[in-house]
């Protein structure tokens, strides 16, 4: 293999390494050896999961999946298998040529795996065997297998008009079947079976079922569900594969025993129900449509004439669906019973709830009526027993809920009155009113007779609280206050009716539809109100904030600017007149006019507290103006000290009249300056620069012919017109700090110096400051 | 790119350098060349590398990484 690749022509190479997935890339003396490395590694990790590779056929159809390898491999071992399978069950009668050479790679070279080799053999032994009608039908079904609908019809009928035959034979038989084969569908074998078809991409694992239609066919279906369950649960294919050899070779010795099957005359008839059946489900239940039946058919029909097509329409078979669809109809309602029944139980339960709840409304006649009220007839041979306060006379209990049921609908109208909210209306019925209602409606002016009727029938309500009224005590019988407390002993009833304060009222009043929708309507309405003022203060109070912001924000705005007036004001007024403070009421009574002057007084405090801790330039002290203690600002700057530039930073030693660095009388009018720069200094404007910081220092007080600088040594050269002169530069620049820098001055003879400098001027215009010197912005660069 | 020597590529130092040089490939344009006939794929253009001037797996990718970038920002 190696060694092919190698001597490979440039074309070849590419074709093989398109093959394999790479891309078609120049093959060059450089890139040559890189690729076809690249395919030996390629081609070694191919051949090793794989055991017949050097096909080329089988090689290309890899390479459509190179990036799944996995998958490949079980195609192909349950394809090795499905073969088997058939072929076993078959007893090589069934194993078409056509298909072989399709299908089975050709074992030619290379290293086909064991199996591949007797599979081989097996084949070539059966070849002989073969029909040619046979090998017909298996390249029809290959053909026909896109055509999925079409195929299922017509191998069905085919299949079904033998099936016809056997069940008019057996139709007791089928009958008892048909009940039981539920249970049958539940087998794992026949879920199983099903799977080939659809895993494998080009097998005819529908050939498989054929075995279950073989009159010999037992031992192997079940050996063949054997295998399937293993395939079907992802076993590797050296597993799948095993036990689908044990069939094959022990076939002849399983098929005449019927293992599993029930005891009838002839398997043939016992399969053929049990096959449709399961086909039928088959077809019902799978979308795929089911392959193995035309098989089945295909081989029960083997050697025959195929059949009148359309007889699976007719007949029993037709009713046999319609059987078993209305059965899948009960199934669904049998496995859906429960829930539904649970649903029209819930419903119903609602129903009922409503239903109550519509009857249950007050009929008071009714409960009145209901044999479970308590009534406490008064027996004359029990001494406690008064009638009208703790036991009604039985003759007259009837008087009392006559009374009560002409009550009570002017009771109920009048509660509803009261919940509508109408004015002057009261929840209860006194027993005054209750007696007038009761003599208008009775048209009896036997006052006295009414009065029993209600002592009576308080008696009753108070031993019925079911009934729902309640006698009741006013707290207060002439004001128009609605307050009272429910009275739950006849006792009380008793003290109370002498003073009249008895009522009679709903224990649990409702409130018309009417009056509700009124009253939600007005609850609602306050209740939006509410709403409404609420959103109402938000918004204000919102608005509030911001100006209180915006207010905020402007003030600090005005503080802001009034410091930075007054720290103007400061500057400006130190530097005016000298004095370095200012009085703080001065500052105010410039920058404030008079009207605005109380107006402005917050700001004008703010501004100062805010100079105070946070203006580092301006210092408040205490000084006496004129003998007057008062807050002045001093203004604390570097321009404080104008006169004193930044380059002189202040004075080593002094050089004053008695020191000894003085020294009394100057000897010549020239001087060496040393340390004024650095030797690495190189800038151009050094000697200017030099220049106005000396003439500078010495402001005029003395007379510069000229100053020069030697960069090499670091030294400054100064002539003066006089002696005295220098003497007065020695003074004002001898051991001052100049930029960091400590330096020295010396006198020099005249001589050195008119031959360092013969070109020095020995009289004539002074130096003076240059233009940016005199400007006052001079600083150090 | 210009005419600048193999060195200056990113992952290639002296010692690879000069095993690219004896192998050819003396200017950093022809093992752009190199690159780009094999179709800028990462896989074989290390390959190569480390089959040309035994380069690791670090230099290889400098390299690679190093050249796409270049096409990626010219081509």
């Amino acid at each position: 293999m190696a060694d092919q690749v190698d001597s490979m022509s440039d074309a070849e190479l590419r074709t093989k390494l398109a093959e394999h997935g790479f891309p078609i890339m120049p093959i060059t003396a450089s890139t040559r050896k890189l690729l076809v490395k690249k395919l030996k590694l390629v081609l070694d990790n191919k051949s090793k999961p794989r055991t017949s590779v050097d096909n080329k056929a089988d090689t290309r159809r890899t390479l459509a999946r190179y990036s799944s390898g996995e998958e490949s491999d079980l195609d192909t071992t349950t394809n090795a298998k499905e073969k088997r399978g058939r072929r076993a069950t078959t007893g090589g009668a069934m194993l078409p040529p056509a298909a072989n050479k399709t299908r089975r790679p050709p074992v030619k070279k290379g290293s086909p795996a064991k199996r591949d080799s007797d599979k081989g053999s097996e084949s070539d032994e059966e070849k002989p065997v073969r029909t040619r009608e046979e090998v017909e039908t298996v390249t029809t079904r290959t053909i026909k297998r896109t055509y999925a609908a079409n195929d299922q019809d017509d191998y069905e009928t085919g299949s079904d008009s033998d099936v016809d035959g056997d069940k008019k034979t057996s139709s007791p038989f089928r009958s008892n079947s048909r009940s039981s084969d539920y249970i049958s569908s539940t087998l794992p074998s026949v879920d199983v079976n099903i799977s080939p078809p659809k895993t494998s991409v080009f097998s005819r694992a529908s050939i498989i079922p054929t075995s279950y239609s073989s009159t010999y066919s037992s031992g192997m279906t079940s050996s063949d569900n054997l295998n399937s369950i293993r395939s079907r649960l992802g076993l590797t294919s050296s597993l799948a594969d095993r036990p689908s050899i044990i069939p094959s070779s022990s076939y002849s010795s399983n098929y005449s025993t019927s293992t599993y099957q029930p005891s009838t005359s002839t398997i043939d008839e016992v399969e053929s129900p049990y096959l449709s059946n399961f086909t039928r489900r088959l077809s019902t239940l799978k979308s795929d449509p089911p392959k193995p039946t035309s098989y089945l058919d295909r081989d029960t029909n083997n050697g025959s004439t195929v059949l009148p097509r359309r007889s699976y329409i007719t007949g029993v078979n037709r009713s046999d669906v319609v059987d078993y669809k209305s059965a899948t109809d009960k199934k669904f309602l049998k496995n859906n019973l429960v829930s539904l029944a649970l649903v029209v139980l819930v419903a119903l339960f609602f129903f009922c709830l409503f239903f109550m709840y519509i009857v249950k409304k007050n009929d008071i006649t009714s409960v009145a009526d209901d044999q479970n009220s308590v009534i406490p007839i008064c027996q004359l041979n029990i001494p406690g027993n008064r009638p009208g306060i703790n036991c009604v006379p039985k003759e007259q209990v009837s008087y009392a809920k006559d009374l009560l049921k002409v009550i009570h609908p002017e009771l109920t109208s009048r509660i509803a009155s009261y919940k509508c909210g109408q004015p002057g209306t009261l929840p209860y019925l006194t027993e005054r009113e209750i007696i007038d209602i009761a003599s208008a409606k009775a048209e009896t002016a036997d006052v006295s007779q009414c009065r029993t009727d209600l002592n009576n029938l308080q008696v009753l309500l108070i031993n019925n609280p079911r009934w729902g009224l309640n006698v009741v005590q006013l707290k207060s019988l002439y004001t128009k206050d609605v307050e009272y407390s429910p009275i739950s002993s006849t006792d009380l009833i008793v003290q109370q009716r002498t003073k009249g304060t008895v009522a009679i009222t709903l224990t649990d009043p409702s409130t018309p539809l009417s009056c509700l929708f009124i009253n939600t309507l007005y609850s609602a309405g306050s209740s939006l109100i509410i709403v409404a003022l609420l959103t109402l203060l938000g918004l204000g109070l919102q608005r509030a904030y911001k100006y209180y912001v915006m207010y905020q924000k402007r003030k600090s705005e005005e503080i802001y600017s009034m410091v930075e007036q007054i720290i103007d004001v400061i500057s400006q007024e130190t530097e005016d007149s000298g004095e370095p403070y200012i009085s703080v009421d001065h500052v105010r009574d410039t920058l404030i006019s008079p009207q605005n002057r109380e107006k402005m007084a917050s700001v004008w405090d703010a501004a100062v507290k805010f100079i105070q801790r946070n203006e580092s330039r301006v210092r408040m002290e205490v000084q006496s103006v004129d003998g007057e203690d008062c807050r002045v600002w001093r203004w604390i700057s570097s321009h404080s000290s104008p006169k004193r530039s930044a380059s002189w930073q202040g004075q080593a030693f002094e050089t004053q009249e008695g020191s000894v660095n003085n020294l009394v009388v100057s000897p010549t009018p020239c001087l060496k300056i040393r340390h004024m720069f650095d030797k690495n200094d190189d800038n151009s404007l050094l000697r200017v620069k030099i220049q106005d910081a000396i003439l500078e220092k010495c402001d005029t007080h003395c007379n510069i012919l000229h100053i020069d600088i030697d960069r090499t040594s670091c030294c400054v050269y100064v002539k003066c017109a006089s002696p005295a002169d220098a003497g007065v530069v020695y003074r004002s620049l001898h051991g001052w700090w100049y930029e960091g820098r400590l330096i020295t001055v010396k006198y020099l003879r005249l001589e050195r110096y008119m031959q360092r400098f013969p070109a020095s001027p020995a009289a004539g215009p002074y130096l003076t400051l240059t233009r940016t010197a005199r400007r006052g912005t001079w600083r150090d660069e | 790119m210009g005419e600048k020597p193999v060195t200056e590529l990113a992952g290639v130092g002296e010692v690879l350098g000069k095993r690219l040089e004896v192998a050819g490939f003396d200017k950093a344009y022809t093992v752009l060349g190199q690159f780009l006939v094999l179709k800028k794929d990462k896989e074989l253009f290390q390959e190569w590398l480390k089959d040309t001037c035994n380069a690791n797996s670090k230099q290889s990718a400098d390299c690679y990484q190093c050249l796409k970038d270049w096409c990626d920002e010219f081509l």
